[in-house]
């Protein structure tokens, strides 16, 4: 992969304007550097990939990929990230207020990644009470703070 | 050297206000939870307060990031020590011999001596930035284009080298950073490179909001990704540091923090090396090497003490060469180029009080760990309790007003989550994070200095090998990436192998 974007980003820095109306010579020219980078890059890139054949080749891709990482559930990594998104993507800047969009995702958050404890504990309403109070106070003191104290004009 | 104590104290008077004083207690008070809380990093840490102090005053907002960036690697310690969870990548060696400590019912004793170690280290530190940053600063005004191209390139090959385990994809990661800092227009012609039309991109990508992204955003990827350490605390004895132990091993204190400095000094290592570094030097020289992993107060001194040495280490290339020594290191660079403080060769010309306000910045950096270290314990033992659901969500609300803050625009955010999203898998594939954090600053140093110097010399690329200082670098370039080349270890070890084979 870093290989193809090496070579791509060679590409891309030999189609730059040369800049020679102005007077440029060679080393002067935009692309060169990026162009030295990208050859670097697909150079290294090149080596990672032969070394990671010779590698699977050796052990197999199973064992060459091996990870002991014990991880979550992809199901709930990919709901935190779809939460992250929309907020980020959608409630910020979209003309929903800053303060009810913050309000919102943490809430959201907290409730939706505490519902299955909270459910085996037969809490799920005090679960949404804390999740709203955390949602709303954090919406509230990351406001104030920004534009009361650091005078910064929130999205 | 008296007009540097002069300094040295008109720096700590200006520093004796309320106000400063208040913001020393609170940020070193951040900077230990951040470090305490594992997943999140003193890189993180100093990337967020950066945009929360914005539009302070710029020594106070730097007053704030030093305190931060000291208490992260202290805090660290704490989850090493009570969960056998390193709060901080510096942090991973003092989980061998401090978790071991708690297990044995001396988690107080063990964090007494993470405090001590680690307010030694700052002090060993902060002791040498004082000392080395002027002379340091006057040797860098010989450099040239030339040299600086070597050195940001050192500072990224090095790191690439260091910080991970495997060289290849540490230059790799350095290489995206270089690449990334093309983007936007370059500084003669001002032509846009790689902005595809796009005005935002034309301006370039903004350091803050990529740092937030990739350490900020991306370690809450993590965090999220991995599943979550059942938290379990050992019963705990007194906090307070024992005179004894400090007493007992000055030695390995006084070593750890020539090692935690110097390996600071090195562009783009970072705290984790040096932590580890004066741990293996602490083994080799003890004569309780058995003890080493199963409860060593020796080790456990010689890693605390080595990644706070680290920090005004780390500094000390911030302000001489415009060269970081680690990764928030360089995040406290950007910020001191936002707040307007020119760092480089000539600080000790235009600003050489300010080299003497940041060793103050350590000193109540150091200052406050130490009163945190000796009260906070059942307060850092409750944030580490709360549940995981609740931080992270504030903590990304922080990484996407922090990026808007800046300029305030959006497409700050969409960068924050563009390197969120590059940094997670990076970090998923097991590239290291810091090299792409040095490209990323270094990148444009090295490009200015590559194309001056071949417009100095008429496109001669001769200067570049002959001039000494760049002779220097340049071999040192060359042998760490010989060294890192497996054929050549392999013939290495046999060569060193048959030269021992005839001595045996």
């Amino acid at each position: 992969m870093w290989a193809a974007f090496g070579c791509l980003m060679t590409v891309l820095s030999w189609q730059m304007d040369r800049m020679t109306s102005q007077g440029a010579t060679l080393h002067t020219a935009p692309g060169l550097w990026p162009g030295i980078i990208g050859v670097v890059l697909a150079t290294l890139g090149g080596m990672l990939m032969v070394r990671s054949w010779r590698r699977a080749a050796h052990i197999g891709w199973d064992a060459a990929q091996e990870d002991e990482t014990d991880y979550a559930p992809a199901r709930s990594f990919a709901l935190a990230v779809a939460l992250f998104m929309i907020y980020a993507l959608l409630l910020v800047g979209r003309g929903v207020p800053f303060w009810l969009g913050t309000a919102i995702f943490v809430s959201a958050f907290i409730f939706v990644f505490q519902v299955a404890g909270r459910k085996a504990s037969g809490g799920i309403a005090r679960g949404a009470i804390v999740a709203l109070a955390c949602g709303a106070v954090t919406a509230a003191a990351v406001t104030y703070l920004f534009e009361h104290v650091f005078y910064v004009r929130l999205p | 050297m008296f007009d540097g104590l002069v300094a040295f104290g008109h720096s700590i008077w200006n520093f004796c206000d309320p106000l400063s004083l208040g913001l020393v207690m609170l940020s070193s008070l951040v900077g230990v939870v951040i470090g305490a809380l594992p997943g999140l990093t003193a890189t993180m840490g100093v990337a967020l307060m950066t945009t929360l102090t914005i539009n302070m005053p710029s020594n106070q907002a730097l007053l704030v990031l030093v305190c931060t960036y000291v208490g992260a690697i202290y805090g660290g310690s704490r989850s090493a020590i009570l969960l056998n969870i390193p709060g901080t990548p510096a942090s991973a060696a003092s989980c061998l011999d401090g978790y071991a400590l708690a297990k044995q019912g001396l988690a107080g004793r063990a964090m007494g001596i993470a405090t001590s170690g680690s307010v030694l280290g700052t002090l060993i530190g902060m002791f040498f930035l004082a000392l080395f940053t002027p002379v340091l600063g006057n040797l860098a005004l010989k450099f040239g284009a030339y040299e600086f191209f070597w050195l940001a390139l050192f500072g990224v090959i090095v790191a690439g080298t260091l910080t991970g385990n495997d060289p290849l994809k540490g230059w790799i990661a350095g290489l995206i950073g270089i690449f990334v800092a093309t983007i936007g227009q370059e500084a003669i012609y001002a032509y846009d490179r790689f902005s595809f039309g796009s005005r935002d991109l034309a301006g370039g990508i903004q350091l803050v909001p990529a740092l937030v992204g990739a350490f900020g955003f991306a370690e809450l990827l993590v965090a999220v990704r991995e599943r979550p350490a059942p938290v379990k605390i050992n019963p705990f004895d007194s906090v307070i540091p024992k005179f004894k132990d400090v007493a007992q091993y000055w030695r390995t204190i006084l070593r750890s923090g020539v090692i935690g400095t110097f390996i600071g000094i090195l562009p783009g290592v970072g705290e984790d090396v040096a932590a580890w570094s004066s741990y293996a030097a602490a083994k080799r020289v003890s004569k309780e090497k058995e003890k080493f992993g199963k409860g060593s107060i020796d080790g456990l001194m010689a890693a605390e003490t080595g990644d706070n040495a680290c920090v005004p280490g780390a500094v000390i290339p911030v302000l001489t060469l415009a060269i970081p020594g680690s990764a928030p290191a360089a995040v406290l660079m950007a910020a001191m180029l936002i707040h307007g403080v020119r760092p480089g060769p000539m600080i000790m010309v235009e600003s050489p009080a300010f080299v003497y306000d940041v060793v103050a910045m350590m000193m109540f950096a150091t200052i406050g760990i130490l009163i945190y270290g000796l009260t906070l314990t059942n307060l850092l033992i409750k944030v580490l309790m709360v549940p995981k659901p609740i931080i992270l969500p504030i903590i990304f609300v922080l990484c996407v007003v922090g990026s808007y803050a800046i300029s305030q625009r959006l497409f700050d955010v969409w960068v924050m989550l563009a390197f969120g999203v590059l940094g997670y898998a990076l970090r998923r594939l097991h590239y290291p994070v810091a090299p792409l954090v040095l490209g990323l600053v270094l990148g444009d140093l090295m490009e200015k200095g590559f194309r001056r110097g071949l417009v100095l010399s008429d496109g001669d690329l001769t200067p570049f090998f002959v001039r000494p200082i760049s002779a220097v670098l340049w071999i040192t370039i060359v042998l760490v990436i010989l060294f890192k080349i497996p054929l050549l270890q392999r013939l290495g070890r046999r060569l060193t192998g048959r030269a021992a084979a005839p001595a045996a």
